[in-house]
């Protein structure tokens, strides 16, 4: 397999180009499915694919394919570098690639029970328990339509360029996606879709207890449905879960410290940013507030140990006690801004070029217990999970509608309120917090950019936090 | 190994494994994508992918894979391992069988134009043409891509049905800066260059950001709201989805249980037209060999169809609509829309203007998500240029609105369409959509407060 990928790289460098790299992705994934207790089609997915990008008169040509023979090879370096200069005379503000250090390395997700020796008996089997576990009996409300879904997908990837980077990386995934309606006569219904994922083999869904995990998420459902009261409107203080704390750091924190929105490649598609370059230092939160995103992270499913440029992933801070501290940064923007990449290029697969991505994006702890953090809080609200979400496209202006969701009165959290809605800018949002929990959790999601669209598989997460004096309401 | 001998071979091999029916396509696409940011191309991209797929059933068992690799070899590999999954799966809901052919396939007219494929030089030409455009309207800077394609499809079942097809398609959508908060959008994509409007969909993205420079915050409240094609067609690629009996049957749909019933406004017929001359996905079979058809979705605000597969009519009754695609999901093969049309009104642009009065007119929007899909309470958010109408004139530009609604609502509260209508697909509309403008009554309208 490195025969093809250098051959490639040898090629594109033959034609003069500044730049060129190969990559080869050999995918292969299964998915099986419960949908009300009934199996639908077990589904395979395979790729294997090779795609090539150069650098020539600063356009940047990418082109893919899946035929593997040397013949599609040249013709794919020749259709790179061909369409690369046809475009050139359409360049204002050629494409330049930081200087990074050539690597050379071999790197594999850990896996004690591999995901190949798994039968897809044996992942039919961990739907069936969790099913069994969701009998009115069991979570007390009815769940009229509910699907399960357990997903793995392992990708094996090779990677050179002209610079003598060498890398072959090896990830295994395993993921489970759950969809309810849950209904209480003369309540309504209510949805909820869950998701967890991690890298690593089976033993990571065995720690997982889905069973119990499950049914606990139902169950909660007939108690919002049960007990839920119209939710308060006004001024108030908030407490949010992990789970709200996460999708805030993901959207408002990181995708608007994505360097190549910042710098409007990603204009017309996932939009820009509400940030300038120059804007490191510049204060958006409290003192309480730090955020980093993290690709190398144990068990994580954004887990990676080298990017798609073959750059060295590590920890990057985002928000460092409020303040702006750092963007996510590829060769191409790192070399606009005139800094180093700190390895987020990422590609899901060998037909999408590497672009700038979170991998694992989390608020750090702080030192409150989650006691601590209702114990003052006179009236309020704790949002523990939510369903629906957005945010504009320069990542100011965002909403989250919570799903489980309770009224904190002197103290305490006392009855469950249906559907708060925060709608809130990123500062107004950052700044509000005044209390940072010591507890962190993790949810894996699949977020979305670039064009063609790649759904990236991430954690967002964090502790819960306490923010004071926001508006509820919409 | 050429697309028809493995769709040959991959039907063959099915049954010899046991399997009582098999359903085999190929899809062989080659795209072109020029993408550009501040005036600057800032990359060229080019795919070449042959893509099998399989869909496999016996004794109320299915299974299915995607192989994007064009080797025989791999696929009968992957058709393996599926057949031993299926033996030892407990059997779904209910027996489907595949749609009996053979059968004849009309040629859709229009859907292919030999030029498109042969275009790299001329797409930066046309991406200059959008850019020059835009900024001759005020635009300070444009970002975009242009992208052709050229697909040819080859599908075989085990029941007889045996068909090909092949098209083309440019697509170009630019998106128009004046300063960061006043921007606009254009779009333009057909089959067939003639057709092809780069001029225009600059300078509709220029027009609309020079139309929308000095934005004030926006007011909350009910708005009567004239909404454009891009803001419309994103709405209805999520009512055309949820029109799927796939997404019914996941509980993801407020179209459950309602066939029959009035659905809609009766200004609203939504058509998903796979036959239409010149449209954008036509396409004469799909991937269980059925022919493709005109099927009406609404009626003059009347349901009176799910799109279906083979799998959906055994299990919910009613006809097959051609509709049945390798899609992912859980189903593996399963309904999609694939070029949705809504039926012209009866006003010109300027009289809709006229008929809002006092409201809103919004242009795009983005990030639509739902609370709950079988209520459709959802929200979504403005994009590009946002305005109020007062006297049924554009008064001022607004900004940092939120469309917080319910989507069955919106689609019963649609009083007034135009006659004029355009295509529209880009990154938030994947599946095209030909429409015209729409007023819809009393929208719901939040922002950020702090």
């Amino acid at each position: 397999m490195e025969d093809l990928i250098q051959r490639a790289v040898e090629a594109a460098s033959a034609k003069g180009v500044q730049y060129a790299e190969a990559r080869l992705h050999i995918d292969s994934g299964s998915g099986v499915t419960l949908t009300n207790g009934k199996p639908e089609p077990v589904q395979l997915a395979k790729a294997k694919g090779i795609a090539v990008r150069v650098l020539v008169d600063g356009v940047l040509g990418f082109a893919c394919t899946n035929d593997l023979s040397r013949e599609s090879l040249d013709e794919t370096v020749e259709i790179a570098y061909r369409t690369a200069k046809a475009s050139k005379r359409l360049v204002t503000n050629p494409v330049r690639l930081s200087k990074e250090k050539a690597e050379q390395a071999n790197w594999e997700t850990k896996a004690r029970k591999p995901l190949l020796d798994v039968t897809i008996e044996e992942k039919l089997a961990v739907l069936e328990e969790i099913e069994k576990n969701l009998s009115l009996s069991v979570v007390k409300v009815d769940l009229p339509s509910r699907t399960l879904v357990l997903m793995d997908d392992i990708t094996d990837r090779y990677f050179a360029d002209t610079e003598g980077s060498k890398i072959h990386g090896v990830a295994s995934r395993i993921g489970l996606l759950f969809v309810f309606t849950a209904s209480e006569p003369g309540k309504g219904i209510i949805q909820r879709i869950g998701q967890k994922g991690e890298t690593g083999g089976w033993e990571r869904l065995e720690e997982w207890d889905l069973p119990k995990y499950v049914a606990e998420e139902a169950k909660s459902l007939g108690k919002i449905l049960r007990e839920a009261k119209q939710a308060p409107r006004g001024e108030l203080d908030l407490v949010l879960g992990s789970e709200v704390t996460g999708i805030a750091c993901h959207e408002s924190c990181g995708h608007p410290q994505e360097a190549d929105r910042i710098l409007g490649r990603e204009a017309a598609q996932a939009g820009e940013s509400y940030l300038k370059p120059d804007m490191i230092g510049h204060r958006i939160g409290t003192e309480a507030v730090t955020v980093v995103d993290d690709p190398t992270v144990p068990n994580s499913y954004g887990f990676y140990e080298y990017d798609e440029e073959g750059v060295r992933a590590g920890r990057r801070t985002l928000i460092k006690n409020g303040v702006i501290a750092g963007f996510l940064q590829n060769r191409e923007t790192a070399a606009e801004l005139g800094v180093s990449s700190n390895g987020a290029a990422r590609a899901v697969s060998y037909d999408r070029e590497p672009i700038i991505r979170m991998a694992n994006t989390f608020m750090l702890p702080g030192d409150y217990s989650d006691d601590e953090l209702v114990e003052d809080v006179k009236k309020g609200v704790y949002i523990n999970t939510f369903m629906e979400w957005n945010i504009d496209d320069r990542r100011y202006n965002q909403r989250y509608v919570g799903l489980e969701a309770y009224l904190i009165e002197n103290g305490r959290i006392t009855s469950g309120v249906r559907n708060p809605i925060l709608e809130i800018t990123t500062p107004g949002f950052y700044g509000s917090v005044d209390a940072v929990g010591k507890r962190v959790e993790y949810e894996a999601a699949t977020c979305g950019k670039g064009e063609p669209e790649q759904g990236a598989p991430v954690w967002h997460g964090g502790p819960p936090i306490r923010l004071r004096k926001v508006r509820l309401g919409g | 190994m050429n697309p028809e001998q493995i769709v040959d071979q991959a039907v063959e091999y099915g049954q010899k494994l046991g399997a009582r029916e098999v359903a085999a396509a190929v899809t062989r696409e080659k795209r072109k994508m020029l993408k550009f940011a501040n005036n600057s191309v800032t990359v060229v991209q080019s795919w070449d992918q042959t893509v099998p797929t399989v869909y496999l059933l016996s004794d109320r068992k299915r299974a299915g894979a995607r192989v994007e690799n064009p080797s025989i070899d791999a696929l009968k590999e992957v058709m393996k391992t599926l057949k031993a999954a299926m033996d030892i799966t407990k059997p779904g809901e209910v027996e489907s069988t595949l749609p009996k052919g053979p059968f004849k396939y009309d040629p859709v007219p229009q859907i292919f134009d030999a030029r498109i494929p042969k275009m790299t030089d001329e797409l930066v030409d046309l991406a200059e043409q959008a850019m020059k455009a835009a900024s001759a309207e005020g635009a300070r800077r444009s970002s975009g891509v242009l992208v052709t394609s050229e697909w040819e499809r080859y599908v075989k079942t085990s029941a007889g049905a045996e068909g090909e097809d092949k098209g083309t398609d440019i697509n170009l959508s630019i998106r128009a800066f004046v300063d960061d908060d006043s921007s606009g959008q254009g779009n333009s994509c057909a089959t067939r260059l003639e057709d092809f409007n780069p001029k225009l969909a600059g300078a509709e993205a220029g027009k609309i950001a020079n139309q929308a420079k000095n934005p004030v915050f926006g007011d909350e409240g009910k708005y009567r709201v004239l909404f454009g094609p891009s803001i419309m067609a994103e709405f209805l690629d999520r009512v055309a989805d949820f029109a799927t009996a796939y997404s019914v049957d996941l509980g993801l749909s407020f179209f459950s249980d309602k066939i029959g019933q009035k659905v809609a406004s009766e200004k609203l017929t939504l058509v998903d037209d796979r036959r239409m001359p010149g449209g954008i996905n036509s396409c004469s079979l799909d991937e269980e060999g059925y022919p493709t058809q005109r099927t009406t979705i609404i009626d003059r605000g009347t349901l009176k169809t799910y799109l279906h597969s083979s799998y959906s009519v055994a299990k919910y009754g009613g006809a097959l609509t051609g509709s049945a695609f390798y899609a992912g999901g859980t189903w593996g093969i399963a309904p999609v829309a694939l070029n949705i049309v809504v039926e012209p009104g009866e006003y010109s642009q300027e009289k809709l203007f006229e008929q809002v009065g006092d409201g809103l007119y919004l242009t795009n929007n983005w990030y639509t998500r739902f609370q709950n899909y079988q209520t459709g309470d959802f929200s979504s958010i403005c994009r590009d240029g946002a305005f109020e109408i007062k006297n049924g004139k554009i008064a001022r530009s607004v900004k940092g609105l939120r469309i917080s609604d319910n989507m069955p609502r919106i689609m019963q509260s649609i009083t007034a369409l135009s006659k004029e209508r355009k295509w529209i697909r880009w990154w938030e509309v994947p599946i095209p959509v030909y429409l015209p403008h729409m007023i819809v009554e009393d929208v719901g309208i939040t922002r950020a407060t702090k």
